[in-house]
């Protein structure tokens, strides 16, 4: 199997390389069940928190542990954006992602019982990886919505071109084959 | 047949809303109560971004995890901190199973279970990529909340399929039915709706 090194710190692995397009291949990087890896993104990522930062705002799945991670490094909470609706919600914020990739459509949601402790607050977008931006920007208008200030967006790998300026860790290269 | 309903308490109110007061490993929490059926409200326990509750919680259970246990198998998505947190803290490497299969897996195995918050078929998908760290193993099956068991079962059987054996069940809660093969930091009864 081709793999591509992927360095945080201290950390390097040779994740695979995957064809998500026909002659597009993309290291895959999967930060759930590598403790290791998400604690060296956390360390590296809380570095370039803004000190006004209240509360970070991620969304399911894989971001989630990086999210849990600085949070438990730098003492603020986070507030987890859902990619699907859950029975007890109560008038969710619904926002639709302008997705680039495979033209697929898709919905986040966020309980009004999360989005309460939103309102007012400066919060700091955490990704694990960001290309197209796309998800992105819905995050970044789900926020608006509940009422908060964003401050900070943050990634741990960026790959490609993103629509906004994103603060990362470490390019990823996204690579064509004749 | 065991009683399906076991018993059903009368919650708090807090401010108008009805709530259920926990302590989870010293951190306390009111926990909403919520209706999810015509005959049932559950206290709704979510961990997700509650960052105090997930490390004290992965603390107070990582000394009750079974020290011949190799490696800990989570379903996706609410339990996924507190496994990964219960990793760090005790050096035992975590599996998630998924609720989707994903067009990266390889070989990958999976089982349908009955989900109890939505009444739907779920599916739990193990990427073939993750079972060299449960075959042959003793595993620890790690989720938030224990209700009808039919996650437990669902998990159990993908583990006993690729070739481990499940040594314990660690969740922060029990709910509904008492149950003494899961190590749970408390339980979490059930209630009528108004």
């Amino acid at each position: 199997m081709e793999t591509y090194p992927i360095t945080v710190g201290k950390i390097t692995r040779h994740v695979p390389v995957v064809e998500t397009l026909p002659g597009v291949h993309i290291p895959l990087i999967e930060l759930m069940g590598d403790v290791e890896l998400v604690q060296a993104a956390a360390e590296a990522l809380v570095k370039h928190l803004p000190a006004e930062t209240d509360t970070l705002l991620t969304l399911e799945t894989s971001p989630i542990v990086l999210a849990h991670a600085m949070s438990a490094l730098c003492g603020k909470p986070y507030v987890v954006v859902r990619r699907k609706r859950r029975p007890y919600m109560q008038d969710p914020i619904i926002q639709e992602v302008e997705s680039l990739t495979l033209g697929v459509t898709e919905t986040l949601w966020l309980d009004s019982r999360m989005a309460e402790k939103l309102l007012g607050q400066n919060v700091a977008l955490v990704f694990d990886v960001v290309s197209s931006g796309g998800t992105m920007m819905a995050l970044e208008k789900v926020a608006k919505r509940a009422g908060a200030n964003v401050v900070a967006r943050l990634a741990a790998f960026h790959q490609g071109t993103s629509k906004l300026p994103i603060t990362f860790i470490s390019e990823i290269p996204i690579m064509q084959t004749a | 047949m065991p009683n399906p309903c076991p018993e059903r308490l009368e919650p708090y109110r807090l401010g108008g809303v009805k709530t259920h007061p926990v302590d989870i490993a010293g951190v306390r929490r009111e926990l909403p109560v919520v209706q999810v059926g015509p005959e049932v409200s559950v206290a709704l326990f979510n961990m997700l971004g509650d960052t105090e509750v997930v490390e004290q919680a992965a603390a107070a259970l990582a000394q009750r995890l079974p020290t011949e246990i190799d490696a800990l198998v989570t379903p996706e998505v609410k339990a996924v901190p507190l496994a990964h947190a219960l990793s760090r803290l005790t050096g035992k490497p975590y599996v998630v199973a998924r609720k989707t299969e994903k067009p990266y897996m390889i070989n990958p195995v999976s089982r349908t279970v009955i989900s109890i918050t939505t009444g739907k078929p779920q599916l739990l998908v193990l990427d073939g990529t993750d079972i060299p760290l449960l075959k042959g193993k003793k595993v620890a099956i790690v989720d938030d909340v224990v209700s009808t068991g039919s996650t437990l079962k669902g998990l159990s059987d993908l583990i006993t399929e690729v070739g481990g054996t499940v040594g314990a069940v660690l969740a922060v809660f029990t709910e509904g039915s008492p149950r003494d093969d899961v190590i749970a930091l408390g339980h979490l009864p059930l209630f009528k709706p108004d």
